[in-house]
């Protein structure tokens, strides 16, 4: 941070007054760190969003796009938390094996979901609106896509965690719609109609995601 | 802008409209049977699908499937593929323009006059600059679209969305919206101009521009959600939330906090380092 020489009698109001100075330095670290922590979740944010954008525009096929958003998708996503939320109510009575499972098909199931949704958007630019922080350890990232032909702007918000290994993803709501909130809907629909079994579930993922690639 | 009373739909003409439907020989097809009482979270999570007419919902939904599949998708493929995209869009924007007086309306009863404003300005520039709607002038001056219908206006007013509702041919709605939907009938200046083709053929263009829009997006919604119906409930409602607060950002849920180092799938487990290297 850049700062011009402030005014003699205010240097010498801190030489006289230790405790401004203090708390002018206690001020500024307390007001800085926050901007500091955004700053680094939105940077996190442009790469990542850059590296999904280009990797599109550079795939052919549907199965090297997959491959593609998969490597993208377990670097930069937080799917132990994205996992547990969707599951919702039933991961507390979920059996170990099933949680495990569970887990396998759902990342399974999300490159197959979205591997293919933003094809159109490969070599789009993002512009980061702003961010914020949500709680101690989350930021949303609101930024906005141009979608080109004149249509409205896209708005991208994505949820942040700071975790021990770095920023990971754990939620994207895109035009208002959180991925997280339209899995866990419809995943809790599949279990009901399966009589509350959450094997029901783990068949239809099965079923949808095919074998293991 | 707020009403002093809060019209609940919920509670009123709804829950009259869902008793007549479930005992009017519609019986267990029609109406979703609440989980026991003993099961709070159960319960709850009935409470918050808000879809006590599931059963019927689904048989609606079936056979919109089955009419979009067979009458609607096809020509909207056609329309598509066959018609070239500036012409697409001059159409789209002729009929969103058309729709220009409705938005007027609802943006005026939701005290809105900046978009009211926007939307009037919109309907002036676009209708004679924009060649008769067809080119979004005052869109690239800065009038940015948002369409307004009257659920908005109810959800803006403090309406709840009233359960949920899928109606025949038209799609998923809600009790709230159903209604804004008769009334942006009404409040539509062109149908009173009793020039029934134009009525018509407007109709069938913004069915049919409308799908061919989601083309993609309802393919791949169908073919990557393990249940469809619902992910359209969840979409639909989602988007409708979005709609009412004009994109402002939505309350966010609770996601569980996981340790970094720890993994959960079980106290009991020793976990074996199976996560691949990164």
């Amino acid at each position: 941070m850049k700062k011009k020489n402030p005014p003699g009698d205010r240097r010498n109001r801190f030489v006289r007054r230790p405790w401004a100075a203090l708390l002018a330095v206690a001020v500024l670290l307390v007001t800085a760190v926050p901007p500091a922590a955004a700053g680094g979740a939105e940077a996190f944010i442009r790469d990542t969003a850059a590296r999904v954008f280009t990797s599109y525009a550079g795939e052919a096929t549907d199965e090297q796009r997959a491959k593609a958003f998969r490597e993208i998708l377990t670097a930069t996503f937080e799917l132990k938390t994205i996992a547990r939320f969707t599951l919702g109510r039933y991961w507390r009575v979920a059996s170990s094996d099933q949680r495990k499972e569970y887990r396998r098909l759902f990342e399974d199931f999300l490159v197959l979901a979205y591997a293919n949704r933003f094809r159109d958007l490969g070599g789009v630019k993002l512009n980061v609106v702003s961010v914020r922080a949500v709680n101690k350890r989350d930021r949303l990232v609101q930024s906005e896509v141009d979608p080109g032909g004149g249509r409205p702007p896209i708005r991208i918000g994505w949820r942040v965690r700071e975790t021990g290994r770095g920023h990971r993803i754990v939620d994207v709501i895109v035009d208002g719609i959180s991925m997280s909130v339209t899995q866990r809907d419809q995943f809790a629909a599949a279990i009901r109609s399966a009589g509350g079994k959450i094997d029901g579930l783990l068949a239809m993922l099965r079923d949808k995601t095919g074998p293991r690639r | 802008m707020r009403l002093t009373r809060r019209p609940d739909l919920r509670g009123g003409p709804a829950r009259v409209l869902i008793a007549l439907l479930c005992l009017g020989g519609l019986g267990p097809l029609g109406c979703a049977t609440p989980p026991p009482p003993d099961d709070p979270e159960a319960l709850e999570s009935f409470r918050q699908t808000n879809d006590p007419l599931e059963p019927l919902n689904r048989v609606v939904f079936a056979v919109n499937i089955e009419a979009d599949r067979y009458i609607l998708k096809p020509v909207a493929y056609v329309y598509k593929e066959a018609v070239p995209e500036p012409v697409q869009d001059g159409i789209g924007n002729f009929l969103q323009n058309l729709g220009s007086p409705a938005v007027f309306l609802n943006a005026v009863l939701q005290g809105d006059v900046d978009h009211a404003g926007a939307t009037l300005l919109r309907f002036v520039i676009n209708s004679t600059v924009g060649l008769a709607g067809t080119a979004d002038v005052a869109g690239e001056m800065g009038f940015v679209r948002r369409d307004e219908d009257f659920g908005q206006t109810l959800g803006v007013w403090g309406a709840d969305e009233g359960p949920y509702i899928m109606l025949p041919f038209l799609g998923p709605s809600n009790a709230r919206d159903a209604l804004g939907l008769a009334v942006d009938y009404f409040a539509d200046p062109w149908i009173y101009l009793r020039y029934e083709k134009f009525n018509y053929s407007r109709f069938g263009a913004e069915v049919v521009d409308a799908r061919a829009r989601n083309y993609e997006l309802l393919n791949d919604l169908e073919k990557t959600s393990v249940d469809y119906y619902a992910a359209v409930r969840s979409l639909y409602r989602q988007d409708r939330r979005d709609a009412v607060r004009n994109g402002a950002e939505a309350a966010l849920p609770p996601l569980p906090d996981i340790p970094a180092d720890e993994d959960d799938l079980e106290d009991e487990e020793k976990e074996p380092a199976r996560r691949p290297a990164q």
